[in-house]
Order: C-alpha cells, then sequence, then structure tokens
C-alpha cells in the first residue's frame, strides 16, 4: 500500500482523524455543516408550537377573548398548581408508550397506525390475567400482568407484520382495519364474556351495574408515586394518579435509545432504513428484521394502557380510554422518532390537555381551542420538518455540485 | 451562420462558479476556433460540466464573460443558446423510444404548428444525414435503434436546430469500440463541413485521437490548452492529476488453482418470457481475475445478483468452494468467503446517511470482534475503522462523518475497506471504477491485481473494455443474457470483443465451457 500514500499534490493534506471521542453519545455532529443543519432540525419543533400558538390567538381574538389573558392563564394553571403538575406527567405517561412504540416503527419505515388497537388487546389481557390469578403476591402478579399487556399488544400486531413482509399488504391499511376488530372485541369480551355479573346494585335496587370486568386484585396494581416525590418535597394530592409507569416509560425511552444508537439490532434497524437494498447486500434479511421491529412495536403498545387501567381504574368497562395510539402517532413526529423527543411531546400533550382545562373554567375559552391549536401544532410540524429537510437537501445537493 | 472556420468562435474569460462550499469553476478561460474538435478533460469534480453548462445556459456564471464570434453574449437559458447556434448533446439521451427518428429530431421544434408534412422533414433530414455521412433510416422508431443510432439522433436534433458549436458530454461512456469510430468518422465530417466540436471526455486515448486542441480543468482551474499532436497521454494525466500517473499495469504471474467460483447453466428469469440470462456458465480460479465484458443491459447485473443471493435462479447451480451454494442467502456467502463491490455503490453498497464507521462494518456489525453481548463494542469498531482508513488510504475527517460526505473514490475505498478486509476467497467486483477518477481508478485496479496475487478469485464485470481487457486473464463476452464467448484477454482484441459484445459474432457452443 505504501505506494499509494503519496498524497495528491494540489489537494490539501488531511488530517489525521483524531481519536475516537471519549464521549460516546455525542449530542451535537461533529462536521460543521451537520452541526448547522442539526440546529435548523431540533428549531423546527419550537417554530411550529409558535406558529400554532399564533393560530390559537387569532381564534381566541375572534371569540373576543385576549390571547395573552389565556395563555397567562394556561401556564399559572398548570405549573403554578402541584396538582396541574402531577396531572400532566400522568396524562404523559400513556403518550410516552404510544409515542415510543410509533416511533420504533417509523425508525424502520413502516408506519404503525395500530398502536390504537395493540394497547386495547394489550389492556384486556392485562385485564383478564390481573383479575383472574388471585392470591399471588405482587412482585410475581404485577409482572405477569405487564407480560400479559406486552404479549397482547405484539398478538395484534402479529397479523399486519405477517402479511406486510409475507404478502405486501400494506401495514397502514391492514393495522386501521386491525383496530376496529380490536375495538369490537375489546366490547364483546367485557360485555359479553367476561362482564362482572357479581356487582352490587346500588341500595334499595336502584342504578345499573358497569359493563366491567371484575376488578383488578390489588396485588396487580401499580402504585403511585407519591412517596417518592415526598422525598423531594413534592406532595401530590390523592386525585392525582402520577405512578411508577412514569418512571417505567422514561426507562424505556433510555433503554430504546440505546438499542437503536448501540446495538447490532438497532443498527440494523437504521441501515434497513436508510437503504434496504445495501443492507440485503451485506447479509442483512431486511423482512425479518422489520418484522421483528414491528412486533416489538407491538409490545411496547401494549403497554400503553396500563397507566389508566392498573393505576386509575382498577377495571376494564367499555369505557376505558381510546385514542391514545393516535396521540401517540403525533408525540412521534413531535419528537422526530427520537425517544426522548417522545417523553418531551407527551409531556407537552399533558400540559395542552390540562391547560385546556384551565382555561376553559377560568378563562372561559372552550377547550375545544387548545384541541384546535394540538390540531394546528402536529400539521405544522409536519409541513415544518418537509421545509427544513427540503432546504438542507437542496443546500447539500448545492454543495455537491 | 457561414462557416467561421480559422478564427475564434466562443470565448470564455474568468469565468467562475461557486457552489456553497465548491468552487466549481475558478477564473476560467476558455478560447474554441471554429471548425476545431476541441477537448476538455479532466477528473470527476474538476468543473467540466459546469463549464459547459454555463455556455448552453443551463448555469449563469457568478463572474466572467462570454464572447460568442468576438460579440459579448449573456446566454441567460438554453433557448438562448440554441439561437446563438450552441447545442449539446447529453450524456443521456432524450428521446421517445416509440417515436421514429423525424419525429423525435422535430420534437419541439415543429416546422408547422397546424399540419406537418412528414415526408418533407424526413427528405430534409435524409440530407442532413447524407451531408455528414450518418447511417440512420429517418423513418425508424428510435426502440429499435442501437445505442450509437441514438447518439446520432441526438447530435442530428442539435444540427437540425442549427448548432454552428456542438457540446458533446462524454459521448463515447456508452459506446463499443466500433460505435466510437463511427462517431470519430461522424465528427470529422462535421467538423470538415465547418461546424465545431467541444468534446467533454476523461478517456485519453480517444482525446488524443479525435481532439485537434485539449483544454485541461483541475479542480475548477484551467491548467492550460495543448495541441493533441504535440503530447501524449502521460503529459494529459499528469496534467489531470497534478502528479506522474502509472498506466501499466502489471498483472501478478500467479499458476491458477482451484476453481473457487463456479457457476453452471445459471439461468434467471426476466420480465417478460425471455430469461435476461440464459444458462451462463463459467468457473473463476484461486489467482485468476475472470472478467465479463458485455453492453449493459445484457443481462449482467441480474447474473451477479443471482450469484449473490440476491435473486432467484430458475435454474443452474452455484458452486463456491467446490460447495453447492445455489440459493444461500447473501449473509451466509459472505460468511463462506464470498465478498461483493456492487456495481451501484450508492444503492447495493453502502448506506449513505449512516457514518462511516457504521458503513465499515456493514454486514460484519455481529462478529464477536465487533460486537459483545452489551452492544456493539465500539473500541475495537474505533480501532478497526482508523486501521482500515490507514490501509485504504481513505481520505476523511472524521469516521463520525456520514459516508455521503466522501468522495466518490473514498466511497468506493470505503467499501474496498470492508470487503477485503474479512479475508474473503472469492471477490464478484462489479464496475468497481465507476465515476472514479484516475487516481481512485488506479487504486481500486491496483487492489483486484493484488487480491489476485494473494491467490483470490475475483469476477470482474465492467462495461469499460480497456479495465477488462488490462486486469482479466479470461474474458467471458455477454450478450442478450448469453456467454456467447470466451477467451483469453492476452490473445484478443477491441474490435473482437467488440463483435461479440454487440452480437456481430459467437463462439460455437464447444467453444465454450460448459
Amino acid at each position: 500500500m505504501s505506494e499509494m500514500t503519496t498524497p495528491n499534490a494540489g489537494q490539501a493534506p488531511v488530517p489525521e482523524t483524531p481519536a475516537p471521542s471519549r464521549r460516546r453519545f455525542r449530542l451535537l455532529p461533529a462536521d460543521p455543516q451537520a452541526r448547522r443543519f442539526f440546529w435548523w432540525q431540533a428549531a423546527t419543533p419550537f417554530l411550529a408550537i409558535l406558529f400554532a400558538s399564533f393560530i390559537g390567538s387569532l381564534i381566541m381574538l375572534a371569540i373576543g377573548k385576549n390571547p395573552f389573558m389565556v395563555y397567562a392563564e394556561m401556564f399559572s394553571f398548570s405549573f403554578g398548581r402541584i396538582d396541574s403538575v402531577g396531572t400532566i406527567l400522568f396524562r404523559a405517561t400513556p403518550l410516552i408508550f404510544a409515542g415510543l412504540a410509533s416511533a420504533l416503527s417509523f425508525r424502520i419505515n413502516l408506519f404503525n397506525i395500530g398502536v390504537e388497537g395493540q394497547y386495547l388487546i394489550g389492556a384486556v389481557f392485562a385485564s383478564i390475567v390481573g383479575f383472574s390469578l388471585k392470591g399471588l403476591p405482587a412482585f410475581i402478579h404485577l409482572p405477569l400482568v405487564i407480560l400479559a399487556a406486552m404479549l397482547g399488544g405484539v398478538l395484534w400486531a402479529w397479523l399486519p407484520a405477517y402479511l406486510k413482509v409475507k404478502r405486501g399488504v400494506h401495514e397502514v391499511i391492514s393495522t386501521i382495519m386491525m383496530n376496529y376488530v380490536a375495538f369490537s372485541l375489546m366490547h364483546w369480551l367485557i360485555a359479553d364474556i367476561f362482564i362482572d355479573r357479581s356487582q352490587v346494585i346500588g341500595a334499595g335496587g336502584y342504578g345499573s351495574p358497569r359493563v366491567r370486568m371484575p376488578l383488578i386484585e390489588q396485588s396487580a396494581r401499580i402504585p403511585t408515586m407519591h412517596g417518592f416525590f415526598a422525598h423531594f418535597g413534592i406532595n401530590f394530592p390523592s386525585h392525582v394518579y402520577v405512578n411508577w409507569l412514569l418512571f417505567v416509560g422514561i426507562a424505556l425511552a433510555g433503554v430504546m435509545y440505546y438499542v437503536i444508537w448501540r446495538t447490532p439490532f438497532g443498527y440494523e434497524i437504521r441501515a434497513v432504513a436508510q437503504n434496504p437494498d445495501a443492507a440485503e447486500a451485506a447479509g442483512i434479511n431486511a423482512k425479518r428484521q422489520m418484522f421483528r421491529t414491528f412486533l416489538l412495536s407491538g409490545a411496547i403498545a401494549g403497554l400503553v394502557g396500563l397507566s389508566d387501567l392498573l393505576a386509575y381504574f382498577g377495571y376494564l368497562d367499555i369505557d376505558f380510554p381510546r385514542g391514545r395510539g393516535f396521540d401517540g402517532i403525533a408525540v412521534a413526529l413531535l419528537g422526530k422518532n427520537d425517544p426522548f423527543g417522545v417523553i418531551i411531546g407527551a409531556v407537552l400533550f399533558g400540559f395542552l390537555s390540562r391547560g385546556a382545562e384551565g382555561v376553559q373554567v377560568f378563562s372561559g375559552v372552550p377547550a375545544e381551542v387548545i384541541t384546535i391549536i394540538q390540531g394546528v401544532m402536529i400539521l405544522s410540524i409536519v409541513v415544518a420538518y418537509e421545509i427544513v429537510s427540503r432546504y438542507i437537501r437542496i443546500q447539500k445537493k448545492k454543495e455537491a455540485q | 451562420m457561414s462557416s467561421t472556420t480559422g478564427a475564434e468562435i466562443v470565448r470564455l474569460e474568468g469565468v467562475t462558479k461557486r457552489f456553497p462550499g465548491v468552487l466549481a469553476n475558478d477564473r476560467v478561460d476558455l478560447s474554441i476556433m471554429g471548425g476545431e474538435i476541441h477537448a476538455i478533460v479532466g477528473e470527476n469534480g474538476a468543473g467540466k460540466s459546469t463549464l459547459m453548462k454555463i455556455l448552453y445556459g443551463l448555469y449563469r456564471p457568478d463572474s466572467g464573460t462570454i464572447y460568442l464570434r468576438g460579440a459579448k453574449q449573456s446566454i441567460d437559458g438554453p433557448g438562448r443558446a440554441v439561437a446563438l447556434g450552441i447545442g449539446m448533446v447529453h450524456q443521456h439521451f432524450m428521446l421517445i423510444p416509440a417515436f421514429t427518428v423525424t419525429e423525435n429530431i422535430i420534437l419541439g421544434h415543429e416546422p408547422s404548428r397546424t399540419f406537418l408534412n412528414f415526408k418533407k422533414v424526413a427528405t430534409h433530414i435524409g440530407e442532413l444525414c447524407r451531408k455528414y455521412g450518418f447511417s440512420l433510416d429517418p423513418g425508424a422508431p428510435v426502440s429499435s435503434l442501437s445505442v450509437g443510432e441514438q447518439q446520432r439522433v441526438e447530435i442530428l436534433k442539435v444540427l437540425y436546430r442549427g448548432a454552428d458549436v456542438l457540446i458533446l458530454d462524454e459521448p463515447t461512456a456508452v459506446l463499443v469500440p466500433q460505435e466510437v469510430a463511427e462517431l470519430f468518422n461522424n465528427l470529422r465530417a462535421l467538423k470538415a463541413a465547418g461546424k465545431t466540436i467541444i468534446f467533454i471526455s476523461h478517456k485519453l486515448d480517444e482525446v488524443l485521437e479525435i481532439a485537434d486542441r485539449v483544454s485541461v480543468l483541475r479542480q475548477g482551474r484551467m491548467v492550460g490548452t495543448v495541441e493533441a499532436a504535440r503530447t501524449d497521454k502521460r503529459a494529459l494525466a499528469e496534467m489531470m492529476v497534478g502528479r506522474p500517473v502509472l498506466f501499466d499495469l502489471t498483472k501478478p504471474q500467479v499458476t491458477p488453482g482451484d476453481v473457487l467460483l463456479d457457476v453452471s447453466g445459471l439461468t434467471v428469469p426476466g420480465r417478460g418470457t425471455r430469461p435476461v440470462v440464459n444458462a451462463a456458465s463459467f468457473k473463476v480460479r484461486a489467482g485468476e481475475v475472470y472478467g465479463i465484458a458485455g453492453v449493459e443491459g445484457n443481462g449482467q447485473t441480474e447474473l451477479i445478483e443471482a450469484v449473490m443471493g440476491l435473486r432467484k435462479p430458475i435454474a443452474g447451480a452455484v458452486h463456491l468452494q467446490g460447495q453447492a451454494a445455489t440459493g444461500l442467502t447473501p449473509g451466509e456467502l459472505r460468511r463462506r468467503g464470498l465478498a461483493f463491490i456492487p456495481e451501484d455503490r450508492h444503492k447495493r453498497g453502502l448506506v449513505l446517511p449512516m457514518t462511516i464507521w457504521e458503513n465499515l462494518i456493514l454486514g460484519f456489525h455481529r462478529d464477536p470482534g465487533f460486537s459483545k453481548p452489551s452492544g456493539l463494542n465500539l473500541k475495537s469498531i474505533m480501532s478497526h475503522s482508523n486501521e482500515m482508513k490507514k490501509r485504504f488510504d481513505i481520505r476523511l475527517s472524521r469516521l463520525e462523518n456520514p459516508v455521503l460526505a466522501l468522495s466518490g473514490g473514498n466511497q468506493q475505498k470505503v467499501i474496498l475497506a470492508r470487503e477485503f478486509s474479512h479475508d474473503p476467497r472469492v471477490i464478484i467486483a462489479s464496475q468497481p471504477s465507476r465515476g472514479l477518477d484516475i487516481g481512485a481508478t488506479e487504486f481500486v485496479h491496483q487492489q483486484i491485481l493484488k487480491a489476485k496475487g494473494a491467490g483470490k478469485a475475483v469476477l470482474l464485470l465492467s462495461a469499460d473494455l480497456e479495465e477488462v481487457m488490462s486486469l482479466a486473464d479470461r474474458i467471458g463476452v455477454i450478450y442478450n443474457g448469453e456467454i456467447v464467448a470466451e477467451l483469453a484477454a492476452d490473445q484478443v482484441t477491441p474490435q473482437e470483443l467488440g463483435l461479440y459484445m454487440t452480437g456481430g459474432k459467437r463462439q460455437t457452443r464447444e467453444g465454450v465451457p460448459a
């Protein structure tokens, strides 16, 4: 090789590569150009939030409210009260799981719209294991319930994943269909199969029983984090249900980050997503990787319902909260499919939903206005990302020519 | 516009074009005389195309002036260039296959908006053909034409629009030797008729054969203009690269050993009823480079994909080191010592947005050396990457940069480093020097010969005859999905290969080992 090391005359001498940096988790790209683009990309969600707030202001002006007062109320209600802070965290918890599940599938270019159905089936499985096993200690029962929820999510993701990989059926179509099936199946299982017939009707025979499965055993309930927060002098009132699944969600985000960036499994996800042809030629089984990643996404989706089921209701009824799966797509989008971005997105959504209650009660602004802001925000983020990535693409092309 | 033979027809002064981060043309001066064939040579990225796109009005220069026949001109678009008598034949043809030659030529410049007298137009085009010695049937559909004929249609298109100055962008890149010879005859006829031809190329032999004068660009700057008769290949190459270049590759003398790759009767289905690869058979021995020559689109891509396990053959067998290897996945083949340099490195070879170090381990990322139970072993990956960088002279600033930030030659070096570093027994190299500059091509060729010297079996596919002939020991010619001839590289001429490649000749079946 020695004859080849004569540098091309006229070409600037190439500096020695610096030794690989000690800091493995480099936040900023080393290359100045990439760093510039990184800041552009990092700024986009904030610009989109500002834009959405501006649209929201116009609506508030239209209904005769002072947007500054409304936003001030929103902030003071959300952050000025300790129970609001707890509520925001509680509402963010399921969205973290939903966002992570969506983000993982997006990472390999699969659009898992089925988080919705997967978490409902996960909740059904969790509920059945939660009420039917009796007398187990919590340290056995609770993990079993969590595993059951994940199994439910995996089962519901299996068919779309199989159809995608073996038959080329687009996962968006199949998962949407599976969502309808999941909801109907859940109804049937609650109302016709597992309905709790031992419910005591109110005194004097008045009222009617809930359409729900039996109550989940105490050994399968998730404890709240009140005791933990009390160590830091934060005392949440009892009507706040912030629980240990918040901690699990944040830990899961960290695990997902590590898996994506620092393991062969995540390496294959990224390679398949960004160039399946090259990955295949290098010996990576692209379809198998897609299949596995989709199932993993389903497993995470199965956990979405647990915070409501095990920390709040304690039973599964036909009014069990829905729509978390779709919120998760928005959260993943907000967070740019980055696990920590997902956490930020989920907390933002929690804040918006809590703030909406505040402005409705104290400023007389309908909560729907906040929902509009939420919608505009998602739209403008998608548009902003597209604009920024197009801008970056054009810049790169220009520089390449 | 009368012929202006002898006088200066095009003059560029101080033309500068800057793209963000790149100075594509840096104060370039160029003078083209009327009626000459003027070649512009330079490595990839030297700014040849940019300069010609400026002359043709596709780009506006940041500064500098263009003079045509002595008058200062501002060329703000191709329309203006055409009006000034400048025409450009692009490397990629822009023809409608279903249309006839005549229809394609007049497309966009129809003589009448209401009623087209095709007969009259065809006669006119026939006259043009006769005048310049183009053999073309104006009534033939373009889909029935060979690549060389399609190129003639493109040139006629430009002439039909009244061009005096023709810019040809790498016109020989897609042609076999016979077609090149015919193109050169056409160009000489055009020159005799007083046309001026600007010929962009990086093939120095051709440039010396056809051009009157040669201008050399290097890194956006004009190195100089020389008369073709007073220079030689070595001198031109040195002007292009900025250092002396070795042209003579010495094949290491190795006695071929065992058959390491044995492909027999391999047949790959195509889109229609005909197979794209039809009963292809060949053997590659240890210490041997087996070249496959052919015009692109004759089944080479599919053949290699079938051997690599990326495509399912319907018949035939592949044996790797004596063991059956048909139907194995690419991963299994690689573990058995097969290395692969794909023809399209952006599609099959690299994951462009991923980092250089990540691309250096693609496919080997689960090797015990690179991964621990807890995840990727960054420490050993980084030391491996640094070693590869040194061994293969990959010019990079940081291993953490995406591989798309590298030049084409360095990207190819990343692939070579990855594929060669795991001690393969058999190497499949498909178009290994495509799009690379002289320095990088030289490097790739040396690596291939070095692998041969080390007793590896190399299967080399290339559309570049010169490359196949200088590297390979034996050459199989593929035409229409069939290996029509198998020849010893030192006993065959380019012309003969060209005949086989275009279906003009084929060996009898006995000549091809079954």
